[in-house]
This record gives structure tokens, C-alpha cells and sequence, in this order.
């Protein structure tokens, strides 16, 4: 994919739960190479906003096209299949099995599309040395701490090489310099190629390694600005 | 205490599908739990059930018309009905063939003693008119309308079905008709204070006899003689009913366990936030307890009366045999039902609540994330490296996450395997016996040739063979088709030191091949030899290499027994032909069986027959089928599938817990692109692999039980406890058998599985 290609096109994108409107008419583009930073208000419909791209769950009106499919045609199995290989999410909390290794549960995400256990493993501790956690590799998730567990979860996110990478408050549970260090990962990645979209509540971590900025309000976009990042 | 109250009021209210699943499975459970106490108490004494529940006779008598009068035989203090004249007829000469009844002349069916039930049809009240006396169920080839003739008299017609466990008579008739049929005794049916053993009921047939002229007791009947032949007909049921009785309980109990205990582990974290807020420990403890007797008491009050509604046609249906008609479920059944369920609800809960009560806050709050033994890392670690499906490798990892829980509803399905492994059984064990002892020889043409010795065929023209026996036994031999042949000759004979009778039967030919099978020693195969039946030595108290003195038409000789063959029938014996010569001289064979090879066509066989002698008398093929082997069989089925389906039962719970628990995890994996059928893949693999092991535990298991049960039956039944019944399971059986497990597990989670597959992620990360 070349940079400046439409990774995610969502136009007029309306969310209702029973009790509330999440997302009311948003539309957004976000482009290859681009590293975008949703921020906003807690109940502004940020979360919603990702789970829509990750096809985790289905706008009430609108269309949402990723990579150029619209996800609002496929059915459950093939929005699985589309996450497999399309899309690495992140989380705030709740990224890792308790009960596999920090190692197979990076390699978990590969074999899921059918590599073997033995070539999984192998290319997660290719990622365990990118990223730095080595060795942590056969430590349990209750024995990592918190950003540990953030860069675990990270490395599984990018097991599948993902032309796009998710993130809802990846930092959101750790403390500054933990916060820091996973978001150093992520703009580390953004430089290399990767197209990236997260949200966050710190300002300063997101001017730091977004190239743009988005303000959500009341489930619409309501300011939006391009970064001059500072390296 | 209100707050207690609130918090669990309101956790019952947030928990819509725990509150249901609770409900649904003490309801179930409890509905089991009245069905199997109702069986082992039905199945403990289902005779004198039945007898008492009808005011059964302690004693029949048959007095002489001739010598008392009705008045003569009042008593003042005795309960007693009659007198009612009582005849013989003879229905030899019927279409509907029932041998000689013995025919008494009643109002009414009620009375003191006695309560005759009719279950089909209705009383006799017009001349003309005739009741039968049948277990309820069993009208064999008759029904209501069947008209039976009588020699020189204008026939009846049946008009119902009725049960006298006393067996007071074969028929009822109105007494005017009775009359009409030539009385030959009058009936009186006796209830004494104290009639339980035999002395008693001498003493008791001493007063009421007393001052009668001598001569005028015919004759009499004891209860306890109706009651050891009901037993030893149907006793085979009793060690079966309990059995299955035990097992109901066994399951019930154990799924409620699994339920309960997995409400308060699911709900760990709730009770550190309550601790949190202030809760003390002990209302904690008060909140869950509180929580999971909401729906556990709606559950057992519905189960109880589902129970008294669906169970009792269950269990009527298994002891329909011994004339129980009206069941009813003693009121200890209900009481046990609806107190002691809650009682083991509350127990279930109490074991994890209290480890929940000592746990700090803290521990607690953290608990969904951990607990996790080294054991079941291991067993993860190792499967990640396999070459299985990722989605089923994680399944089969499941289990060992939740030892516990995986104990309890292993234990379900190794029940509901055992189960099914000794229904399959015992059902195959009656299909040999019933096949042994009353064989449905397709392959086999039974010819008569002459009235049996000793017997008078009353009626029409008996058979009579134009060819001598020689001949026949030739000319048989000769027909194509002829693989072996057997001659008989029938004699009823007196067995010195007995009182009973018995039939002697004198084979020639193919003897070892075409008589009874032989269980111990050998076929008889000389003068002077004979075999017979277990339940003769037993009854008798003989045993094989013994000598015996029979006896008939004014000969007697000197027999030794050599073996013990199967047959039902415990006073019959066997002997060659040779033995005949020494009793009567002379005899020819009055019946032949011959086994024709395969694919010989019956009727041009017999039509080959019947050319060559007319005079023989081709009978028609024998009827397999016993009433109490279909009963045992379709009970069977019965007790399994309820069984079964409370075993499935207890394996969704665990999956909708399981499920419950790891949403987050399954969301997550969602997340990466496991698809729901994956999801779907992985949570009914988690049970497969306890329905496999469950499989592997509960057939040897069944296997066990029925080694123990059937020989209990066969002892109650007085039957023989002979290898073609304890070996009934082969291979492809087996391998059947072992899949029930599988298919249990399967059943019970493929519906929750399936419903967590298609549980939306977004939600589950939202309310997370
Ligand atoms: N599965 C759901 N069911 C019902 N309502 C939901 C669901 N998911 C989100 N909402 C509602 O939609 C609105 C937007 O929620 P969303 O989680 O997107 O907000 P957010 O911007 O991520 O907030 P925060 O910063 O607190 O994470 C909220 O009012 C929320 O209550
Ligand atoms: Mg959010």
C-alpha cells in the first residue's frame, strides 16, 4: 500500500444504543503511513468509533470501508477473517490469555490464520527482541507488569503485519514512564511504515507521536488538526 | 439484614441468565430427585404395595355348596368377602383360547377384601357378560368385545379387564350368571389381624373354618404363596429400579453441586466490591446464599410438582407389572424433594462462599485474573505446540483451568454414560434371556402328532398321526431342507418327597442340539439320566448327582440328575428317550421339531409334511415376546433418556459459567479474528474432551454395575445367572457406548457455546 492511500474511509457514520447516540453522523478518512490521535471527552464515542473500524461492531447507518472493503457486506466470520489479517487492536485492559505464556500469546494471533505453532513461536521471538521484551518471553501475563503487558499485547497486535494498527488507551492503565515507553513503541513503528490510529486522553503523549489530531464530541468530530511531530 | 437482602435481591435481578440457569437446573434436579426416590420407594415393596392397596386376601378358600350354606360361613370379627359361587369352564373349544378359568360369580368389585381394579373396560352387570383378570396392561390376544365360547352354552363377551393381586379368580361374571354356569364351590376371601407368616394364617383358617363339617374346605390359598410367585416373576425389576433409582439421585445431586458452587466462584469479584463498600463477611457470605435461594426454591417447588406430574407415568410404567394401578408418591417423596433440595443448595453454596468469606478484598477483587494452577499451564504450554487447530487446542486446555467444576460435571457425564452402558446392557441381558428360555426359532417347524400322554385335549378332533412313529421320524428326515430333527413325548409326573408335579419330557435325535441350553454337566444321554432346571434343584433342595424317583401311570424308576439346563419353567425336567421305555413302555413320540436350513421355505415345508402324513398338526410359530422383558426394556429407555438429558443438562451450566467467565477472553481472541465458529469450536471442544474421558470412566463403570445388577436380578427372578447374560457387550457396543459421553457433552454445549460465539464483543468490552 502506498503512503497517502485511504486505509479507513467512514462516512456519515450514526451509532444508536438503546439509551444513547455513541456516534451521530461522523465521517473520517485516515490515510496510509498516517498515525491519528482520537481525543475527547469519556461517553464522547471514541471507543465506538474504533470498534466500528475493527468491525467489532456494525454502524446503525453509514458505511464504513477499510482497505477498501466495506465491512457493512460481510457477514460475522468475515469480519473475523478481515481482523486477522487486516487490523491489530490494542486495549486498555484485558489484551492477554492468563493462561498462555507472554509467547504463545503473541504467537496465538498467527496461528489463527493457520501458520504452524513452530513458525509462530519463531517469528514472536523476532518481535519480543524488536520490542525489547525478550526476556520476558516465557513469563505468564500475572507475572508482567503493566506496560509489559501493553508491549506484549502490542507485538501481538503486529504478529500478522496489520496495514492497520488499533489502540484504545493503550496507555490509559500504566504510569507515565510506562505510558511513555509503549508510546515511543508505537511512534517507533508510525516511522517505520506503520499506519496507526489510537485513542488517548494525554495530550501530550498525543502531540508527541500523532501526525494528526482529532477532537470527538457528542459522537462528531469537532476540531481536527495536522502535526508537526516533534522528534 | 436489608441490605443483605438488596444486594442479593438486586444480583438475582442484574444475573437474568444464572437466576434462570439455577432455576432451570434445581427444577430439573428435583423433578429427578422425586422420580428416583419415588422409584426405590415404589420398587422396595411393589407387591405389598399393591396388596395392601387393595385389601388383598390373607386367605382364598373354596368351600362345598353341598355340605355348608352361605349363612354357615359368617363370622363375626373377620373381615371377608363372599361367599361367591365359583365354577370351572372350559374354553378349549373358544377362538380365543384360555385354557381352563376359574370363574366367580360378583356384584361388584369392591367390598372389604379384595378391591378388584378395573382398569380397561368396565364390570360385568348383564348375564352374557365376563370380566378378565389381567395386570393392568397386558390383554394379550383378548380385548373388550372378544367373545369366548363356551361347550354347549351361549358364549360370553368380555367387557373388561381387571387386576386381583390376590388372583382370586382368572373371571368375573354376575353372580346370577354364575348360577346359570353350575356352581362348584363357594368363594370366601379372608383379611386377617395378623397374617405374616404362615402359622398365622393357619391360626387365622382355623377360626374361620371352625364348626364346619369335615370335607367342606375344598381348598385354599395363601397370600404368601400369591406373593412368592409375583416375586419371583417380577422381583427381576426390583435390583434394576433401584439401581436406576440411586443413579437419578447420584446425578441430581451432583449437577446442583456444579451449579451452585460455579454461581459464587463466578461472582467473586461482586463479593469484593462488597466487601469494599463494608459488607462484614458474614453478609457476604448472607448475600449468596440469599442469591442462590431465590431461584433454587421457585426451582424446587416447580420441580417438585413437575416431578409428581411427568416422573409418576415414569415410574407407574415400571411397576405397572405388579398391579400397582393408582400410584401415588408418598408424602416422604415430596417432603424429601422440597426440603432437602434447598438443604443441598445451601450446602453447595456454602463450600465456595466460605473460602469467598476469608478471602481479603483485595485477593478477591483480583481473583478473575489468576487462580490458575501450574498444572494447567503446563497442559496449555504443551497443547500451543501441537499440530491441532489453534481453537480446539485451547478448548481442550479449558477444563484444567477449573479443576473443580470439570470434576463435578465430568462426574455428571461419567453418570449419564454409566447410565446408558447399564440400560444398554440390561436390555440385552432380557433380549438373551427371553431368547433363551422362550426361543423365537424362525428357523424351526413344531409338529404334533398325537394328544400328549397324560392329557386330554378336550374339545375338537385331537391330532392324530396316520404314519407310525418310526416312520414319521423317517420321513422328516428325509424332506429337503431337514438339518435335524427332534422326537418328544411330554408325561406329567410325581417326584417322590415333593407335592408339586412336574412335566418330564423324553427327547430322541438331535437332542443336544435342538433342547434347552445346557449350563452345567451334560445332555442326557442314556437311561436313566436326566437334567433339569436350577430353580428345580433349588426348590427342592437338590443338587446335579443327585437321584430322584419319578413316577407316572403306576410305573416308577430311579433317575440321576446330570446337568442343569436354562428354561423358565422350574418344574420341568429333561430326559432321553431311552428313560420313557421303563415309565411307559412303548410310547410313541407325540411331538416332533424339526430344524429346517436356511432359506427352506415354511409353508412348502409344512405343505411337504402334511402330504406325506395328514394326520400331523403343524403349530403355528412361536410368539417371542414376554411382558415383563418389554416393560424392563421400555423403562430402560426411559430412565436413560431423563437421566441423560439431566447429564447435558449439567454440562451447559458449566459451559454458560465457563463461558460467563472468559467472555472477556473470548472477546479478546474475537478481537484477533477467531470467528464464531471457531469460538463455537473451542468452548464444545472444552467439553468433548470431559465427554471423551467421561465416556472412557463411565463404560467400564456401567460394565461393573451390570455384572452386579443382573445376577441380583436373576437371583430375585430365580433365574440363572449364566454367561449369555453378563456377556453382552462387544466390541462395536462398546465403541458406541464410549460416544454416548461425547454426545452428552456435545448436546449440552453446543446451545450456550454457540450463544457466546455470537455474543457481541463490543458489548462485552463496554461493560468490562
Ligand atoms: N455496548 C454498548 N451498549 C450500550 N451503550 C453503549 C455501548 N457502548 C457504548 N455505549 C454508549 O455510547 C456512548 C459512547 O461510548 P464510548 O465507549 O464510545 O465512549 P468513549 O469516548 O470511549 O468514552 P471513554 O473515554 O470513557 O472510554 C456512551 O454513552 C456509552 O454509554
Ligand atoms: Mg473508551
Amino acid at each position: 500500500m502506498q503512503n497517502g492511500d485511504a486505509v479507513v474511509e467512514m462516512t456519515n457514520v450514526r451509532k444508536e444504543y438503546s439509551d444513547s447516540v455513541a456516534l451521530d453522523g461522523l465521517s473520517l478518512t485516515v490515510r496510509a503511513g498516517e498515525a491519528v490521535a482520537v481525543m475527547g471527552p469519556s461517553g464522547s464515542g471514541k471507543s465506538t468509533l474504533l470498534n466500528m473500524i475493527a468491525g467489532l461492531d456494525r454502524p446503525s447507518s453509514g458505511s464504513v470501508v477499510v482497505h477498501g472493503t466495506d465491512l457493512g457486506v460481510l457477514s460475522e466470520t468475515g469480519l473475523a477473517l478481515f481482523r486477522r489479517r487486516g487490523i491489530g487492536m490494542v486495549f486498555q485492559f484485558f489484551n492477554l490469555l492468563d493462561d498462555l505464556s507472554a509467547l504463545d500469546n503473541v504467537a496465538l494471533a498467527a496461528q489463527l490464520t493457520g501458520t504452524s505453532a513452530g513458525q509462530a513461536r519463531k517469528r514472536a521471538v523476532e518481535l519480543f527482541g524488536e520490542l525489547g521484551i525478550a526476556h520476558r518471553k516465557n513469563v505468564y501475563p500475572a507475572q508482567l507488569s503493566g506496560g509489559e503487558r501493553q508491549r506484549v499485547a502490542v507485538a501481538r497486535a503486529l504478529m500478522n503485519r496489520p496495514a492497520l494498527l488499533l489502540a484504545d488507551e493503550p496507555t490509559g492503565a500504566l504510569d507515565s514512564r510506562s505510558g511513555e515507553q509503549v508510546m515511543d513503541l508505537l511512534l517507533d513503528l508510525n516511522q517505520i511504515g506503520q499506519t496507526l490510529l489510537l485513542v488517548t486522553h494525554d495530550e501530550r503523549l498525543a502531540t508527541r507521536c500523532a501526525t494528526r489530531l482529532i477532537e470527538v464530541v457528542d459522537g462528531r468530530i469537532a476540531r481536527e488538526h495536522s502535526l508537526e511531530r516533534a522528534l | 439484614m436489608n441490605a443483605v437482602w438488596q444486594a442479593a435481591w438486586a444480583a438475582v435481578r442484574r444475573r437474568k441468565l444464572q437466576t434462570i440457569v439455577i432455576g432451570v437446573v434445581v427444577c430439573a434436579a428435583s423433578a429427578t430427585l422425586v422420580m428416583a426416590l419415588g422409584l426405590l420407594e415404589a420398587a422396595a415393596a411393589p407387591f405389598d404395595r399393591a396388596f395392601a392397596a387393595q385389601q388383598g386376601a390373607h386367605l382364598s378358600a373354596a368351600f362345598d355348596p353341598e355340605k355348608v350354606s352361605e349363612a354357615d360361613l359368617e363370622r363375626e370379627g373377620t373381615d371377608s368377602a363372599g361367599p361367591f359361587l365359583q365354577t370351572t369352564v372350559d374354553t378349549s373349544s373358544s377362538d380365543v383360547f384360555l385354557g381352563s378359568l376359574t370363574v366367580v360369580g360378583r356384584p361388584d368389585p369392591g367390598g372389604a377384601v379384595d378391591r378388584v381394579s378395573v382398569w380397561q373396560g368396565r364390570w360385568a352387570t348383564n348375564p352374557g357378560e365376563i370380566v378378565l383378570n389381567r395386570a393392568p396392561g397386558t390383554t394379550g390376544r383378548t380385548e373388550v368385545g372378544s367373545r369366548i365360547s363356551l361347550p354347549d352354552r351361549p358364549a360370553l363377551t368380555v367387557v373388561g379387564f381387571a387386576h386381583s393381586v390376590t388372583g382370586s379368580a382368572d373371571a368375573w361374571v354376575t353372580p346370577a350368571q354364575a348360577r346359570e354356569l353350575g356352581p362348584t364351590a363357594l368363594q370366601m376371601l379372608y383379611r386377617f389381624a395378623k397374617a405374616d407368616t404362615a402359622a398365622d394364617v393357619d391360626a387365622g383358617q382355623a377360626r374361620v373354618t371352625a364348626g364346619l363339617p369335615a370335607g367342606a374346605l375344598l381348598g385354599t390359598l395363601s397370600h404368601l404363596t400369591v406373593k412368592d410367585k409375583a416375586t419371583s416373576e417380577l422381583g427381576v425389576f426390583i435390583p434394576f429400579l433401584m439401581i436406576f433409582g440411586v443413579l437419578g439421585l447420584v446425578v441430581a445431586v451432583l449437577i446442583v453441586a456444579n451449579v451452585v458452587s460455579g454461581a459464587v466462584v463466578a461472582g467473586l469479584r461482586h463479593i469484593g466490591m462488597l466487601k469494599a463498600i463494608g459488607f462484614t463477611p458474614n453478609q457476604v457470605m448472607a448475600v449468596y446464599l440469599v442469591m442462590v435461594s431465590i431461584p433454587a426454591v421457585a426451582g424446587c417447588a416447580l420441580g417438585t410438582v413437575a416431578g409428581n406430574l411427568f416422573a409418576k407415568p415414569v415410574v407407574q410404567d415400571a411397576v405397572d407389572g405388579f398391579g400397582v394401578d393408582e400410584l401415588s408418591f408418598a408424602p416422604w417423596v415430596n417432603v424429601v424433594a422440597a426440603l432437602g433440595m434447598p438443604v443441598l443448595v445451601a450446602l453447595a453454596a456454602l463450600v465456595p462462599a466460605l473460602r469467598a468469606r476469608r478471602l481479603p478484598a483485595a485477593r478477591v477483587i483480583s481473583a478473575g485474573t489468576t487462580a490458575h494452577t501450574g498444572r494447567a499451564l503446563r497442559i496449555q504450554r504443551w497443547l500451543s505446540g501441537t499440530r491441532l487447530p489453534r481453537s480446539v487446542s485451547l478448548g481442550l486446555g479449558l477444563p484444567f483451568a477449573r479443576a473443580g467444576r470439570s470434576a463435578l460435571t465430568l462426574a455428571a457425564v461419567v453418570f449419564g454414560v454409566m447410565t446408558v452402558t447399564l440400560a444398554v446392557g440390561v436390555t440385552m441381558s432380557m433380549t438373551a434371556y427371553n431368547e433363551a428360555v422362550r426361543p423365537n426359532h424362525a428357523d424351526r417347524v413344531e409338529l404334533l402328532a398325537g394328544p400328549p400322554l397324560g392329557l386330554r385335549v378336550p374339545g375338537e378332533e385331537a391330532p392324530a398321526a396316520r404314519l407310525s412313529d418310526a416312520e414319521d421320524e423317517s420321513m422328516l428326515r428325509s424332506l429337503p431342507g431337514t438339518t435335524a430333527l427332534l422326537a418328544m413325548s411330554q408325561l406329567e409326573t410325581e417326584v417322590a418327597g415333593g407335592t408339586q408335579k412336574a412335566m418330564i419330557s423324553f427327547y430322541r435325535g438331535d437332542g443336544a442340539t435342538l433342547g434347552p441350553r445346557v449350563l452345567t454337566g451334560q445332555w442326557p444321554d442314556g437311561p436313566g439320566q436326566v437334567v433339569v432346571p436350577s430353580r428345580f434343584l433349588n426348590q427342592r433342595g437338590l443338587s446335579v448327582g443327585d437321584t430322584i424317583t419319578v413316577a407316572a401311570r403306576g410305573n416308577r424308576t430311579q433317575v440321576r440328575i446330570v446337568g442343569v439346563v436354562l428354561t423358565n419353567n422350574a418344574d420341568q425336567i429333561f430326559a432321553d428317550w431311552s428313560t420313557l421305555d421303563r415309565l411307559v413302555p412303548g410310547a410313541r413320540a407325540d411331538s416332533y421339531q424339526v430344524r429346517t436350513a436356511p432359506g427352506t421355505n415354511r409353508d412348502t415345508f409344512t405343505a411337504a409334511v402334511l402330504a406325506r402324513d395328514p394326520g400331523l398338526r403343524v403349530l403355528p410359530p412361536r410368539d417371542g415376546t414376554s411382558s415383563t422383558a418389554v416393560i424392563i426394556i421400555s423403562a430402560a429407555v426411559m430412565l436413560t433418556l431423563v437421566l441423560g438429558a439431566v447429564a447435558a443438562l449439567g454440562v451447559f451450566n458449566t459451559v454458560v459459567l465457563n463461558a460467563r467467565e472468559r467472555r472477556r477472553d473470548l472477546g479478546m481472541l474475537k478481537s484477533i479474528g477467531m470467528t464464531p465458529r471457531q469460538v463455537t469450536v473451542l468452548l464444545v471442544t472444552s467439553m468433548g474432551a470431559l465427554g471423551v474421558v467421561g465416556g472412557l470412566i463411565g463404560v467400564p463403570v456401567g460394565i461393573a454395575v451390570h455384572q452386579v445388577v443382573v445376577p441380583a436380578m436373576a437371583r430375585a427372578g430365580q433365574a440363572d445367572a449364566v454367561d449369555i447374560l453378563m456377556n453382552v457387550y462387544h466390541a462395536p457396543t462398546l465403541a458406541l457406548l464410549a460416544l454416548t459421553g461425547v454426545v452428552i457433552a456435545v448436546l449440552g454445549a453446543v446451545v450456550p457455546a454457540r450463544g457466546a460465539a455470537r455474543l457481541s464483543i463490543a458489548t462485552v468490552l463496554h461493560n468490562e
